[in-house]
Parts: C-alpha cells; structure tokens; sequence
C-alpha cells in the first residue's frame, strides 16, 4: 500500500487543465468556422482542411521518430497548426501546396525550434508566407461560394468586370463556372467609391454647365446650353442611379461577409463563425481578451484615421474589422500563446502592433492580406516586449539598500 | 439572514476545490496519549534548540526540553510525563531530518491532556496582566505562529520602538482547501481566542484590532460579530469579511484586503504598523499567560478522501503521523499522498513516522484524483507560455521566467525577476496546464542562492 504514496513538491493538487485541453478548446472554438467553410466551398474546403491536418500530423510524428521523442500529437496542437493553416488557405489550394505547407509549419518552424512552446513565429502563418512566396497564383485566386450556384455566361461576363483579380482561365461552358473568381468583400468597396467619384464628376459638371448659362445674355448660347444640360442631367441621373447600386451590392456583401457567403480563404467567410468561436474562448477563459481587442481597436482606429482623412481612397473601417482575415487573426492567431507576449501590458503592445500593421500592409502593402506579415513581424517583436514590460511585484521594487 | 459576503480581496489567486465539508462539523476531540513522542528540536523559524535534558532522563509534561540563546527562536517543552529514550535524528517534514528527544510515555499518569477554553468567558480582563508579563509569558511558553510558517510570537509582538505597531490583524481565513482546524478553534474556543486576541493587541501596543475572515465561514462570522457585540466597548475592533480565494490567509495578502496597505516587496508587516497573528496561535497567547502552560497541544485536522475518520484532534504536538492515521481508522486502499499540512502548501512526506509539529494544522491524506492523475504520474509537458501562472500569482510575479531561469541554473535571472518576492503560494503549479512544478522550481532556486550565500558568507 505505502508503494503506491508519492512525494512532490507543493501544491500536491491540480487543476483539471491540460495542454491538451487548451488545445481542443482552440480547436472547438474554430470549428463554427470549420462548418461555414465547408457550408460555403463544400468538398473544397474539406479536401484542404483534411489533408494539412494529416500532414501537420504525420510530419509531428516523423520529427518525434527521428528526435527519438516520446509521441506527442496527443497534444493536439499539431492538428491545431493544421486547422490554421487550412484556414488561411483559398479554398482551391491544390492538395500537394497543403502537404509542403503543413511539412514547412511543423518541421521548419515547430519541430526545428525544439518543438511545443519553443518556436519563435507561428507556424500556420510562417508556412503560408511560405506558401505566398512560392506559389503565389494559387495563394491570391478566390472563389466565389459553391452556395451561389450555377452562374451564367452572362453573368460571369459581369462578375469578371467587377472582378479585381484577374482569372486564369476563361471557361467554356457554365459546368466550369461553379468555382468562378470573384471580388473579395474590399474589391466591392472600391467599385462604390469609384461610382460614387463618377456620379460627383458627373454632377460637378452639370452645375458648371449652369452657371455658364446664368452668366451669357446671347439666347442662341443659353438654348445650346440648356440642351447640353438636359444632357448632362440625365448622365447624372444614370451615374447615381450606378452609385446607389453599388451601394446597395456593397451593403449586401458586407452583410454576407458578415454571415460568410463571400469570396476568400477557408476562414475569411464567415465573421459571425469567427465571432461565435471567439466569444466561447474568451467565456472557456482559453485566451484573455486584451490581444483580440487590442487588434481590432487598433486596426479601428487605424482605418477610421484614413477614412476620415480620404474616404475616397480608403473603405470603411467597420468592413476592414470583418473583412479578410482580421477576425481570425485577432482571436485564433495572434493569440496563440506561445508566440505572444505574456504580460497584459505586453498583450496590448503586441495587439495593437499586429492591428496597426494588417492596416498598413491592406493601404500601402503590396498585397491585400496583411495579417500573415503583422503576425510574424509582432511575433519576432515578443521577447523584446516581454523583456520590456517586465512586471514589478505587487510590493513594489525591492529597496537594494 | 442575508448571506455575508466579503467585499475586500487581492489581485491575483485561484479556486481550489474547497472540501471543507469533510471535518468542519466535527467537533476538537481529545486523543489517547501516544506510546511515545518524538519532539523535534526545529518547529519553528530561527535557529534551532538545543536539548536540556539527558538521555534516559525523566520529564514532565510541560517541562522544557530545548531551548536556544537566539533572539529569533522559541524554546521547546515535553507534551507529557516519561522519560527520555534518545536524542537522535528523524524526520521533519519541511527541513528533512533533524534532532528530535524522543520520550517513552510514563505507563501511569498521563490522562490525555483536556482543552482549557471552558475556563474563559467574556469577562476576561486583560488590563490585569502587564505588557512585559505578556511577553515573557509567551517567550517561556514557546509559542510560534500556528499557521504555518512557525515565526517566534514574542518577536512579532514585543513592543518595537521603533516600528511602532497600528493594528493587530487576526487571520482566521484558512484559505487552504480541506483544513478546518482554524475553523473549529473560533467556534469552540471562542472566548480564549478573544482573550488571547486582546492580549496580544495589549502587548504590541495595538489600539485597533481586526478579524479578517473569508465568507465562506458564515457561522463563524455571525459568532465572533455577536462576541464582539457582547464584549461591549473594547475600542475599535471589527469582523471584516473579506472573498473567499486562495491564498486570502497569506499574511501579505491578508493585509491588502483588510487594511489596503501593501508590505514592501522584501519587508515585513511591522514596517507598515501592522501585526497579523493566526487564531489558533491566539488562543495558545491566552493558554500560556492566564495558565502558564507552554504550546505543547494544538488542534490537528485529519483529512482528505483516503482516511477513514476525518476530523479535528487535540494533539501532542510529537505524535508521530502513523499513530494519528492508525487513531482516525487508517488510510483507504486509494491513499496517493501524505501531506503534514493542506494540499496547496503543505509537505508531503515518504516517512509516516514522523513527528507533527507545533505549525502542522492539518494531515491531508489525498487520493489519486485528488492529486489528479497527470500530476501523480509527474507528467509535464513543456510550457506554451499560456500565462495563467502571471495571471494568478498573488505577488504579480512571472512564475514559469524564474521557474525556467532555475530549471536551466540562471539564478541571477530568477533573482532579477524577483524570485524572492514569491511567498510560495503554489497558485502557479495548481493552474498550470503543463503540470509543470513551478512553484517547486522557485523554491529550489531560493534554496541554492541561500546556499550560496551561506558559501560566500
């Protein structure tokens, strides 16, 4: 009986929590994206989710076989890192780019840092950099949702004018439209600010015209000019009438960006997935709330500065929180432990670093998505901020004296 | 009634289960006297006694048997009648082994010794006894911090010139899960802890007096409310409720959530003009100056889910700990752990003969599951840096830096992150998903730089 008694330092109780735990809840709580994903891009999306994930796994275990290392995908964050890098995926990312994407994330930028807890950048957005780099076609072509339907040559023809990226193939017959490229919720926002920009010209004209015929007294002149007038009027007329359009298109892209039947990668859809899985982070206590809220407000304060200054150039700051990868980042990328800083004043330094660069990559950057870059760049920055925001003890710095 | 609830508390701290339950309706019993004790010669903190009897010499219960010239120190006394068997080392649950007067038990006249709070009522009057009689009473008693840590009484209240001393703060929180000792002394020796508690406030020169007390003990609350009452005018002294968190019964913590102030990092209570004292220690201040006896019972809880009869004992402080498991039915068959002490700060110990001492309130007897299965396994996985361990450090420290600086011997790193500052709480190991021991880390690490130090010095 007495074998079976053991020592170990204080305290000799433990809370119910383990790394596995956490992981799973991570996992949980992207899973109403997960859904979304496969709701909208049907076996697309599923084909991309279920081979990075068998290939984050199978290259774990290698690296344990070879490390001569005790298993550990029962940790789960192996599946974890290849849940987000299929999310931040486009849908028709072929399978092959999937497996050289979860071997770069797990061996390259896991495994070689020394495993769990030990790599410096995130290994989901280290791979998709990667990936970007390499083969950049296949990173930048999204597809509209599967849950739009068959479209037709017509309205293809329309769609590819609105289109901001140009597509690879012209397709021949409506059976290969199914997965046409499509604007991204930010190109819709361009169009409205173009036609807006047109029907102002257009009104800015007329009123010249105007003030031109109050200003001659030759009758000749002013009938020449009311007919250029009526002319005008009636561009005006048909340019705002565009405008208004556009507008209408861009409020229902907002709202379907917000329920996730828009264009982007796997976990760009749906903002209100996202949402609901952050909030259950946030109530499970599996992340704090200071790193999400510090992105999105920075990242808010960032592009409602520019709006203010130039709505014409830049969209609206409540489109760019729900747009593009913002919502994922701000609760299931940025927040993973072991890249971020562990101090809440370092969470909020990290936070708002990583919210103000996705802005500046999205106005100045070269490409659209910004948050793979602000992760990696906020993530080479965390020993230094933890370094700086080194906490003092709840009574005060000890007197050397 | 409304139900109490506290209103003060600190930043920081955790949950643990509580399991009160199992001991905190059983009333103190009186237990046979042992066969034989072993007195350890170190109970408290300071320098350790030296023995003043002989081996084969006989002794009385109460008669002196260690005592020590240090300022810091307390002496020790014989818990009963027989005659000295051996000074020789044994076990000792925090210091590993140590000099103990182990004493055969005199067959006849050794009735066990009986409780003495039916002697006090609410007409005590403490003016009656001089500050210095106070004091020496308690020095001669050898009476140490009951709680846990063992600090020499006198010290802490002995007129001080020059930190003169505010207020006297009673700790009847007992934030550790399972321990109910604390609990049964308020409500059944009531009226010796206020003797006693008043006492005190007399010696240190304390014109205000508080007890701080979480909510989740609303008996005891209403009762001492209801004593304070009856006492009448006794100048300022108030019940505070203060949350029920751990670790609330944390002298620092204690003093932030009842008086607001903080103790400087690497200073102690006296600096602030505060004086914390437990209340089993108070009742032991009123014992020893009204009777003269020295400290040598205390109220013992014996818990957890893997021994037979859990409940609270008056025991001779010497009785080993495989007679007091035998005395409560003996270990279940799912017994994992024996800790001198609760399960968050207590020690636990490989060798069941050792002895209780004067700071050991509590035996925890916890199960596997208690223990939880990762944790008796000594499973840890590395660290994914989660931050629950700065989370609820009550010292706002970064536990898993100086856990990690000690794990790779970088003793200046964990001394820049204060490694001192960390009273050893245990909330960082207790929440840590990675089971990793990392309040056991920062006590090794505190353990070498003394002893390097102790080098260099």
């Amino acid at each position: 009986m007495l074998s079976k008694i053991t020592v170990s330092p204080a305290p000799h109780i433990s809370k119910k929590l383990s790394t596995q735990r956490v992981m799973l809840d991570v996992i949980i709580g992207l899973s109403p994206a997960m859904v979304a994903a496969i709701v909208f891009f049907r076996g697309q999306a599923a084909l991309v989710l279920g081979v990075c994930v068998a290939s984050c796994m199978a290259s774990e275990w290698i690296c344990n076989v070879i490390r001569k290392k005790p298993n550990s995908l029962f940790d789960l964050s192996a599946v974890l890192t290849g849940v987000i890098l299929a999310m931040s995926l486009p849908p028709t990312a072929p399978w092959w780019m999937c497996i050289i994407g979860s071997a770069f994330a797990i061996i390259i930028c896991k495994m070689l840092f020394g495993g769990l807890g030990s790599n410096v950048f995130n290994p989901a957005m280290a791979a998709r950099v990667f990936l970007t780099a390499s083969f950049g076609a296949f990173m930048t072509t999204w597809t509209i949702p599967a849950t739009v339907g068959t479209v037709t040559h017509q309205e293809w023809g329309e769609l590819r004018t609105m289109a901001t990226i140009s597509v690879q193939n012209t397709p021949t017959d409506e059976t290969q439209l199914a997965a046409v490229t499509q604007a991204t919720p930010l190109g819709w926002c361009k169009t409205v600010i173009r036609t807006q920009k047109k029907a102002a010209e257009a009104a800015q004209k007329r009123d010249d015209l105007q003030a031109k015929a109050a200003a001659t007294e030759n009758l000749a002149d002013i009938a020449s000019l009311k007919l250029k007038i009526e002319k005008q009027e009636a561009k005006v007329q048909k340019a705002k009438a565009e405008a208004s359009e556009a507008y209408a298109t861009l409020k229902a892209q907002v709202r379907k960006a917000f329920i996730g039947d828009v264009g982007g990668c796997l976990g760009e859809t749906s903002a209100l997935a996202l949402l609901i899985g952050g909030i259950y982070l946030l109530i499970r206590r599996t992340i704090s709330f200071h790193i999400p809220a510090a992105v999105l407000i920075s990242a808010f304060v960032f592009a409602e500065v520019f709006y203010l200054v130039n709505p014409e150039k830049y969209s609206m700051p409540l489109l760019q929180l729900f747009g593009g990868g913002m919502l994922i980042c701000a609760f299931f990328i940025a927040t993973d432990p072991v890249t971020a800083p562990l101090s809440v004043k370092g969470m909020w330094i990290f936070g708002i670093g990583v919210g103000m660069l996705i802005m500046l990559i999205r106005f100045f950057g070269a490409y659209e998505e910004g948050v793979m870059f602000a992760v990696l760049i906020m993530n080479a920055f965390t020993p230094l901020i933890d370094r700086a925001c080194k906490l003092v003890p709840a009574g005060g710095k000890p007197n050397v004296n | 009634m409304a139900e109490i609830r506290g209103q003060s508390t600190f930043p920081g701290g955790s949950h643990p289960p509580e399991n009160k339950q199992l001991s905190e309706n059983a009333s103190i019993q009186v237990i046979e006297t042992p066969k034989q004790v072993a007195v350890l010669l170190s109970q408290h903190l300071g320098a350790p006694c030296v023995p003043t009897v002989a081996k084969r010499e006989k002794v009385t219960a109460g008669q002196t048997i260690g005592t020590s010239d240090a300022f810091v120190s307390a002496p020790i006394h014989s818990p009963v009648n027989g005659t000295v068997k051996d000074i020789t080392l044994q076990s000792h649950p925090v210091i590993g082994r140590t000099t103990a007067v182990i004493i055969d038990v005199d067959e006849e006249g050794n009735e066990p010794k009986q409780p003495v709070a039916n002697q006090f009522t609410k007409d005590f009057d403490p003016t009656q006894y001089a500050v210095e009689d106070i004091c020496k009473a308690v020095q001669e008693a050898g009476i140490v911090g009951m709680g846990g840590a063992g600090f020499p009484t006198r010290v802490k209240i002995e007129p001080n010139p020059a930190m003169p001393k505010e207020v006297l703060i009673i700790n009847a929180c007992e934030c550790e899960p399972f321990i109910t000792c604390d609990y049964r002394v308020m409500m059944e020796w009531t009226w010796q802890m206020m003797a006693g508690i008043r006492l005190a406030a007399r010696a240190a020169g304390c014109n205000k007096i508080r007890i701080g007390i979480e909510d989740n003990k609303p008996e005891a609350i209403k009762l001492l409310q209801k004593c304070v009452a009856e006492l009448g005018d006794v100048g300022d002294f108030t019940i505070v409720p203060v949350k029920t968190k751990y670790p609330q019964g944390g002298e620092r913590q204690l003093i932030k959530a009842v008086w607001g102030k903080t103790v400087p990092t690497g200073s102690i209570p006296p600096t602030i003009g505060v004086c914390v004292l437990n209340v089993a220690t108070c009742a032991a201040i009123a014992e020893a100056v009204v009777m003269g006896n020295p400290l040598t019972h205390r109220a013992v809880t014996v818990t957890g889910k893997a021994i037979a009869k859990p409940g609270n004992y008056y025991v001779p402080v010497g009785m080993r700990v495989e007679e007091l498991i035998e005395h409560c039915g003996g270990m279940t068959d799912s017994a994992a752990r024996v800790v001198l002490g609760g399960p968050m700060m207590g020690f636990a110990i490989a060798d069941l003969s050792t002895p209780l001492t004067k700071t050991s309130g509590a035996l925890s007897l916890l199960t596997k599951e208690d223990v939880t299965k990762a944790k008796y396994n000594k499973q840890q996985t590395p660290c994914i840096r989660c931050g629950r361990c700065l989370e609820v450090c009550p010292e706002h420290l970064n536990p898993t830096k100086i856990a990690h600086a000690v794990k790779y011997s970088k003793l200046e790193l964990a001394q820049d992150y204060y490694m001192s500052a960390c009273i050893e709480c245990g909330c960082c190991s207790y929440v840590c998903p990675a089971n990793i021991e990392v309040t056991g880390y920062i006590k090794t690490g505190k353990l070498l730089v003394a002893r390097a130090k102790k080098k260099l010095g």
